[in-house]
């Protein structure tokens, strides 16, 4: 039995990587220049239809997909409970991503009649989650310490950050000559909220005791720290101008830039990279930082005996230990100021073009309309807490028409070895108009895809030489 | 010819948004969701020597004592405990046997509960093991789940009088065994 869904609501709204694989050199795109600083342009000026120029979702989960847990086939849920809790490693992770721009734009300049220089800018909206899985806690909830003597349970396997953030960008754009672009855009992080847990150390063990069977040995440091929108609510003083105030710049703030550039190897090789997010946030308003920090050994009580050269007695003994691991427990919150840095990003690109336009009425070749084909490999990397991701991908990009490009790519990536992804340019008077997604295989079940992506977004694009 | 391209593109588009499938999925399976870890913790202990039981040179032969618990009316496991288990590994090398009683009790001193097991007298000095489990479950589960006071009392049975030269040790390790389910209703 088959369901057909509105998954792209869903995906948009509560889909869970940040790859924009497709995206990444697809030059008739102005959001392109958001990927590399230092891309090729094609257009003389554009504007992104306010709050519809790029809309971007990207979920993943590196070990389970929906279907695997809640599949209706009959089989019991705790049994593919346990199945996707034994599989999944504490470097297996969760992710989410999701950006909406808001306003954007772009033009040409220079004195010169080749207008080499360009000046993009804009403002844009970015959720961006991870959390990996907690194997050890997982495996405590789920036997309990009974099998897992002498085996440390790793308090670090707790892991995951996530924050919203508006992001206000300006972006500089220079064609050196006909080999070398290059391109920077500084860029102004507002962070509206952030949680984020990523420095927890410690363990929890029980070993074969002397005094008794077993000492327990509680070794812990936890903390979370958060910032932002998460603690304003709690305030007593908060109003609802208060929130306002932090998504318009009144947040935490923070300073980053990207660079990048395209360089020609020859007429139809072509070199580019950029990295992006080079930056961090500092957390100083509305911070409530938690910690959880202690030593303790229990090795039970010796309620007899215990006045033996203390003189105390056996509740006064118990009283000691009930307030050791009171202690020990307790949470403490601070307001330190904290910084954050940004996930970076890296892309690269290496593309070679081919196929030139013949035309029918004289069966000869257009020579300014440029190569028809293209072929590349990227490679994309992005720093994580615990490891950085890495993806691969081959791509064929192919102009169909005047203002009608697609690109096909296939990405190897800590999800699959399997995700082809599709996407389209057209373009319509100064309408420009695209859409991409990748996962095209799993497209017949949603729910069994570990990842997915989706860029859609409109813009008004002015293409002097546009015929 | 072009805004033909562009409908077909929009077309297709609309398509991709609404006839991507899906295959059954039913996410209330997570009402189903149930784990049933088993805590293991130490309990009481003591190895002491025979002469332990002195005190200005006469002999004490029942010590008693009793602590304040809390942590079994804690909420989380009265609703999860299913079952629990006193399991204790003694030694004795004393030439008297020695008895152990727990009394569970409330505040105002009410038994709940109370068990108590004794491990044989060592004539010769060379260790004597002895192992006793207590199971807790059904109405002694109830009972345990009620508890809010432990007294403990440690006796030594008839036999031969005890001294500052008499050898020997009692030595006695615990541990329980707590057996959870925990479900969605957490």
């Amino acid at each position: 039995m088959r369901r057909c869904a509105w998954f792209v609501i869903l995906l948009v709204g509560v889909s869970y990587a940040q790859n924009k694989q497709i995206l990444y050199g697809f030059t008739e795109i102005p959001q392109s220049l958001l990927q590399n600083p230092g891309g090729k342009i094609s257009n003389d000026w554009y504007f992104g239809i306010p709050l519809l120029s790029h809309i971007h979702a990207n979920g993943g989960s590196s070990g389970v997909t929906i279907y695997d847990l809640f599949a209706v086939d009959g089989e019991n849920f705790n049994t593919k409970l346990e199945r996707v809790v034994y599989s999944l490693k504490p470097t297996d992770f969760f992710t989410f991503n999701q950006q909406l721009e808001i306003v954007s734009g772009g033009f040409a300049f220079d004195p010169s009649y080749n207008k080499n220089q360009y000046i993009s800018f804009g403002l844009y909206q970015e959720v961006d989650a991870i959390i990996y899985f907690p194997q050890d806690y997982a495996k405590l909830v789920y036997e309990g310490n009974q099998n897992n003597i002498n085996r440390p349970f790793r308090l670090d396997h707790l892991n995951g950050t996530s924050e919203l953030i508006s992001v206000l960008h300006i972006g500089y754009n220079k064609v050196v000559n006909d080999k070398f672009t290059y391109g920077i855009r500084g860029k102004v992080y507002n962070s509206i909220t952030n949680i984020n847990s990523l420095n927890n150390k410690g363990t929890f063990i029980t070993v074969n005791g002397d005094n008794n069977v077993y000492d327990h040995i509680f070794d812990l440091d936890l903390s979370l720290k958060t910032s932002g929108l998460v603690n304003l609510t709690t305030d007593s003083d908060f109003e609802t101008k208060d929130i306002t105030k932090q998504i318009l710049f009144g947040g935490n703030l923070g300073l980053g830039v990207d660079l990048g550039f395209s360089y020609q190897i020859n007429k139809q090789w072509y070199l580019d990279g950029s990295l992006l997010d080079i930056g961090f946030i500092n957390h100083g308003k509305h911070v409530e930082n938690y910690e959880l920090k202690g030593n303790y050994v229990f090795e039970g009580i010796n309620p007899i005996f215990p006045e033996v050269g203390s003189g105390q007695t056996a509740d006064e003994y118990w009283t000691e230990i009930e307030q050791e691991f009171e202690d020990l427990f307790t949470i403490d919150t601070t307001k330190t100021k904290y910084t954050t840095w940004r996930p970076i990003k890296l892309n690269t690109s290496l593309n070679y073009t081919f196929g030139k336009r013949v035309s029918k009425e004289c069966d000869c070749t257009f020579d300014d309309s440029g190569y028809l084909n293209r072929i590349g490999l990227q490679l994309y990397a992005v720093n994580r807490p615990k490891l950085p991701q890495v993806a691969l991908t081959a791509y064929y990009y192919r102009r169909l028409l005047n203002g009608l490009s697609i690109k096909a790519a296939y990405t190897l990536d800590s999800y699959s070895f399997s995700n082809i992804g599709i996407g389209m340019s057209a373009q319509l008077g100064g309408i420009n108009f695209y859409i991409m997604a990748d996962n095209f295989l799993n497209f017949k079940n949603i729910y069994n895809a570990q990842s997915l992506s989706l860029q859609l977004g409109f813009n008004y694009i002015f293409t002097k030489d546009e015929d | 010819m072009k805004k033909r391209i562009f409908n077909l593109l929009l077309l297709l588009t609309v398509n991709f948004v609404f006839l991507s499938c899906t295959k059954d999925i039913d996410f209330n399976q997570v009402n189903d969701f149930e784990v049933s870890p088993v805590i293991e913790s130490s309990l009481i202990f003591l190895d002491e020597p025979a002469n332990q039981f002195l005190e200005d040179g006469v002999e004490i032969s029942t010590v008693q004592d009793s602590v304040l618990v809390n942590i079994f009316k804690d909420d989380f496991i009265s609703e999860h405990l299913v079952k629990a288990e006193f399991v204790f590994e003694t030694i004795n090398s004393i030439n008297r046997g020695v008895e152990l009683r727990i009394d569970f009790l409330t505040d105002s001193n009410i038994q709940l509960h109370s068990f108590s097991f004794a491990v044989e007298p060592s004539t010769n000095n060379t260790p004597i093991m002895f192992n006793y489990t207590e199971v807790f479950e059904g109405s002694t589960l109830a009972n345990f789940l009620e508890t809010e006071k432990l007294l403990f009392t440690l006796s030594l049975q008839q036999g031969p009088a005890i001294n500052d030269d008499t050898p020997g040790n009692i030595e006695l390790k615990s541990k329980g065994v707590f057996f959870f389910n925990i479900d969605n209703t957490l």
